[in-house]
């Protein structure tokens, strides 16, 4: 009961939690030759969106330059190694707060909030394509790629936190 | 010596420790704040706040995903 | 650290709680749905199977340390605290090495590689990094959780973040559409700055781990600092 206790339901220390997302990323290197990153993913989702609207998202610039973000072969933009990454997670949360008992379906609490949320995700959303990457795949896995680029994306996210904090405090609180 | 309920269902992050923040500073000592949250966040981080600041701090699940804090206003 | 009155108050709601729903045959059932999937990847498709387990188990640890990126940036300027911050950095510090090994093991086999070879998120740096990452960090604080976040917080049930993850894909595909233009005008002037090609590996290494040595003396030093109460 006690180990329950300790594991399942307290919540870890931040330290732990560091730890064992740096091994993870070093053990998804070691395994695929490519370390954690989630945008390039939830782009292919849109793609996919997009092609069931009648668009031809792979013909796109995006998909086709030099930086190499086209498909890789035999995979689509709904099915490829990054929506398996991406839908484990969320699966892997699930079965983590379901273990705790402490899941609860939490609904959109206002219009205000929604709003945010809406604005907020797009605001991310077109910083990424920017910068190659979120705060995962363009400063957690960027830095310890010696990467520069990933420096530059942690001191300027520094910028741009520091932003949000200030529209944060006069409108939402 | 009085109570004060804080209701911060449906917030995300950082919005109950901020709420929670700016009614401590209100409130007199020996005074307690009572934050209700779903938040799954809000047990650790408003929890390691006011451990910082000093004030007394524990909390109660009292349904699947929601809590109540408590936290009293030491200094 | 409580005191005799949170207590009380403890002990008097805990009797007027009604009795709870059991979510454990939940539990069972993702855990066991989780796992199939694995063993069908591990046989079907190897290289998926990798992605899965540690997508499940970057997930749980995520949740379980309620680890938050977008958290570890906005609670430095908002209240002070910097303990997220710091256990990032460890986690940079410890991904900076197991990253050098990998790299350095792909040198060795192969010493005339080329950028796009080494294994890694190399990209081009520039004035577009910035700009990216400033709207990503307005974007992450007002929308209350980042990429990672997001998805953690969808299995958590947050209906809120569905709109959010809605939002993404909008900005992202916007994004995406716009990539020419500033490929034109910012990226493609930009270049790759892959430390090792420049000072060495292992100077690389030991310049980076020492930076971040000394930035997690920083934080903990604000995090020490910052022990009044703040408001902006």
């Amino acid at each position: 009961m006690r180990i329950y206790e300790k594991v399942i339901k307290k919540p870890w220390p931040y330290w732990v939690g560091g730890i064992l997302l740096a091994l993870l990323n070093i053990s998804l290197l070691l395994a695929t030759g490519s370390p954690w990153s989630i945008t390039t993913g939830l782009l292919y989702w849109a793609a996919a969106i997009m092609e069931r609207l009648g668009f031809r998202p792979a013909d796109w610039y995006y998909f086709n330059n030099s930086y190499e973000y086209g498909l890789k072969a035999g995979q689509g933009f709904l099915f490829n190694t990054y929506t398996v990454l991406n839908i484990a997670i969320i699966i892997g949360a699930l079965i983590a707060v379901l273990w705790a008992k402490e899941f609860k379906w939490k609904r959109v609490k206002n219009i205000k909030q929604f709003l945010f949320a809406l604005g907020g995700g797009i605001i991310m959303g077109y910083g990424t394509r920017l910068s190659f990457g979120c705060n995962i795949g363009a400063y957690f896995s960027a830095i310890p790629s010696f990467s520069l680029h990933g420096w530059v994306f942690a001191a300027f996210m520094f910028v741009g936190a520091w932003i949000g904090s200030k529209i944060l405090f006069k409108y939402i609180l | 010596m009085a109570e004060y309920k804080l209701d911060c269902l449906y917030e995300a992050c950082p919005i109950p420790l901020l709420k929670a923040l700016k009614q401590l500073e209100k409130m007199a000592i020996g005074e307690v704040l009572i934050l209700h949250t779903d938040h799954n966040c809000s047990i650790k981080n408003v929890v390691e706040w006011t451990k910082k600041q000093g004030h007394y701090i524990d909390y109660v699940e009292i349904s699947e995903g929601e809590w109540e804090i408590y936290i009293e206003k030491a200094k | 650290m409580t005191s005799s009155r949170i207590e009380e108050l403890k002990r008097q709601r805990q009797t007027e709680l009604k009795k709870r729903g059991n979510q454990l045959p939940y539990a069972i059932a993702a855990t066991a749905a989780a796992l199939v999937i694995y063993f069908a990847l591990v046989k079907y498709n190897m290289s998926f199977s990798y992605y899965w387990i540690i997508g499940i188990l970057l997930g749980i640890t995520m949740q379980r340390s309620r680890f938050c990126f977008s958290a570890s940036f906005r609670d430095p300027i908002m209240v002070g605290s910097t303990s997220l911050l710091k256990a990032i950095i460890m986690a940079l510090f410890i991904s900076s090495i197991g990253f050098f090994i990998i790299q350095y093991r792909a040198y060795l086999m192969n010493p005339s590689h080329q950028l796009k070879q080494i294994p890694g998120q190399l990209h081009p740096m520039g004035i577009h990094t910035a700009i990216g990452a400033i709207l990503f960090g307005i974007g992450m604080v007002i929308a209350g959780g980042c990429a990672s976040g997001v998805l953690v917080r969808i299995g958590e049930g947050y209906i809120m973040q569905v709109m959010v993850l809605i939002g993404f894909l909008i900005g992202t595909t916007i994004g995406a559409r716009h990539f020419e233009f500033w490929d034109r005008i910012l990226i493609s002037k930009a270049p790759i700055v892959y430390l090792p090609h420049h000072i060495g590996y292992f100077p690389a290494l030991l310049l980076q781990l020492l930076l971040l040595v000394i930035l997690y003396f920083i934080a903990d030093w604000y995090d020490k600092k910052n022990n009044i109460m703040s408001t902006m």
